[in-house]
């Protein structure tokens, strides 16, 4: 069967860039204000300068008014299911990095970037802190 | 020197459909229908047809969905649901127009409107009716449950890695692949557009099947067809549902009063003046989600599917469907999942000449299923919140064996907008309330994977299962509390 192997995962890099936005932050839970709508322009925006070619991954569709990453919109939803983020109840508005997420990346993902991605990756955690609201520990 | 550049590889699944759809019309003599038909659903009741919407009803490439059926291998679970991809498609049209008039009946008291052509041999209604019709013939055997194996095949990934399809469903690539293919393209001009004399052009038809118009003042037909609240979504929800004995509500009139068009980010699309109605669908698309298509059971259905495809295709020479066509029988690309439908491929007696197949198929035939050995869940996984769930996650995005049972979330199909009044602001109903969040929270709280097995061999593949999930993802599983769960001793 010829299947595809794609060598990273969207999963992987939106772990990557939460967890080094969590430490270029410095704060002890990096917890930001946002819907998936407004994930979906911030990354799409990154994307359209070009300059991070490991967001490929995230393909963008034009077919409507906005542009729409199914593969973001899904790695938002897996990345709650498997625990490395999560989102405060009741109102949702808040996405939160669990501790897990920093294992994950230091135990299985660290060796899966080259160091022209992992710069990338900094990169982009770095002004992706420029666009969120961050919010203190509850 | 191989050609691998996006055009060649888009080229060759597009000439691997062309030699499906000759195939599919080879010795059949097309008629112009000598006018149109009612067709009388058990759901929607007496649905009608304009003559060259039945033309298109009566070709293979729709007789075609008789044979596929539309919850794949759940009437093992449900004995009810054996209801097809044909009536939902002729659902899916009826649907279509029946939204169409909705907002246009808003637009016109609103003074709006019109917004389009109500025409049902040209004109938006035609061009949308015959789309919602055709959304669905690429599906292929047993519906999902085979496009589940076929979805991480490399040609469909190249068509997934161009933002033109970045949104599509595998089936709804297909689908547009065998519209748009020069076989059918023919056939359409000669028996629809000759024939019927109908107005209608396939490019329009094609686009609108995968969620897009030429025209942004067009965009609201474009989600009829594909959006969080689409004409598909509506008859499946409320067909599944029924045929599955469930007794779920989608309020439809309610539903069609509740949407309207906007002019937003110079696109006219569909908008919801209430989000009550789509609180609705989602509940009661989480509950099919929930108590239908990842029954335990149904899981384990895929998961003895996927065994037989895996062996059919690790050994080619030994295992293949009979050939047809351009299909060597041997799934090892997506057209091959095209040619066998649920009724061939189960009723192989000889099982293609390969022992395995033949004594998978005698399951089936003996509904002799095999039984959840493991549970992985935070019932049974001991370092749950370890996050090294990932590993296991990842798989549902790898072709890898391990993966067969671990379910993928419910999809969801882009971000809806809301507009309370026609002057107000036009919101993602996100802001409203949270949709995403809410299913995401449902699916997280129902999600949980097995590891099937023969019930002969149930207790030897547990162990051994468990020793390859902790070796390959360090989850530690709790083997009392997962055999109480499984039922196994």
């Amino acid at each position: 069967m010829q299947a595809a192997h794609p060598a990273i995962l969207p999963d992987h890099i939106l772990t990557a860039v939460l967890t080094l936005a969590k430490r270029e932050s410095k704060t002890e839970r990096l917890a930001f204000q946002s819907y998936d709508f407004q994930l979906q322009k911030i990354f799409s925006e990154f994307q359209e300068t070009k300059k991070y070619p490991i967001l490929d991954a995230f393909v963008f569709s034009d077919n409507g008014p906005e542009p729409y990453s199914p593969a973001l919109n899904e790695s938002v939803s897996r990345l709650q299911l498997s625990g490395l983020i999560g989102r405060e109840n009741p109102d949702y508005e808040f996405v939160f990095l669990r501790p897990a997420a920093d294992r994950f990346f230091d135990e299985v993902l660290k060796q899966e970037f080259d160091d022209s991605q992992l710069q990338q990756l900094t990169e982009i955690a770095a002004e992706f802190l420029k666009r969120v609201t961050v919010s203190g520990a509850p | 020197m191989t050609n691998t550049s996006p055009e060649h590889k888009h080229q060759r699944l597009r000439d691997r459909v062309n030699t499906f759809v000759d195939w599919l019309f080879e010795g059949y003599k097309g008629v112009v229908p000598k006018g149109p038909k009612v067709f009388n659903d058990a759901l929607l009741g007496n649905l009608f047809f304009a003559p060259q919407e039945v033309a298109v009803i009566d070709s293979p490439v729709l007789q075609r969905l008789r044979r596929i059926k539309q919850t794949g291998l759940v009437h093992y679970v449900y004995p009810s649901a054996t209801h097809s991809r044909f009536e939902h498609s002729l659902g899916a049209a009826a649907l279509s127009e029946r939204c169409f008039a909705a907002v246009q009946e808003r637009a016109s008291v609103e003074g709006t409107g019109p917004l389009g052509d109500a025409d049902r041999t040209k004109g938006d209604l035609a061009h949308l009716r015959m789309a919602a019709l055709l959304h669905d013939v690429g599906h292929g055997l047993c519906s999902h449950a085979s496009e589940q194996i076929y979805k991480l095949l490399s040609d469909l990934q190249d068509f997934k890695r161009d933002k033109a399809y970045a949104t599509n469903a595998p089936g709804e690539i297909l689908s547009y692949l065998i519209v748009t293919s020069p076989a059918f393209t023919n056939w359409f001009k000669k028996y629809v557009v000759e024939g019927c004399r109908a107005d209608l052009n396939l490019d329009t038809i094609s686009k609108l099947i995968l969620g897009k118009h030429n025209r942004k003042d067009k965009t609201f037909l474009a989600n009829i067809i594909s959006s969080a609240y689409d004409c598909d979504k509506l008859d499946y929800i409320a067909r599944d549902s029924y045929y599955c004995g469930l007794a779920l509500t989608v309020d439809l009139p309610r539903f069609y009063s509740m949407i309207a068009t906007a002019d937003y980010k110079d696109h006219k699309v569909l908008v919801l003046r209430n989000y009550v109605p789509l609180e609705q669908i989602l509940f009661s698309k989480m509950t099919l989600f929930g108590s239908v298509y990842h029954h335990q059971k149904v899981k384990c259905l895929d998961s003895m599917l996927r065994s037989m495809i895996g062996h059919i295709v690790d050994n080619p020479g030994q295992a293949s469907f009979p050939p047809r066509g351009g299909s060597q029988g041997s799934f090892a690309d997506a057209v091959d999942y095209l040619y066998p439908t649920d009724d061939e491929f189960f009723g192989q007696a000889n099982g293609f000449g390969d022992t395995y197949i033949k004594g998978m198929l005698t399951r089936f035939r003996n509904r002799d299923l095999f039984v959840r050995c493991v549970e992985i869940s935070r019932r049974t996984v001991k370092n749950w919140d370890s996050g090294l769930r990932q590993k296991l996650i990842d798989l549902t995005e790898l072709p890898m064996k391990l993966a067969d049972s671990i379910p993928a979330l419910p999809p969801m199909t882009g971000s809806a907008l809301i507009q309370t009044s026609r002057n107000g602001p036009i919101q993602h109903v996100e802001e409203y309330f949270p949709v995403k969040q809410w299913t995401d929270a449902y699916a997280h709280n129902k999600w949980r994977s097995y590891v099937f097995a023969p019930r002969e061999i149930a207790e030897s593949v547990r162990d051994a299962a468990i020793d390859v999930v902790q070796e390959y993802s360090k989850l530690e599983i709790d083997p009392i509390t997962s055999n109480l769960n499984c039922h196994l001793s």
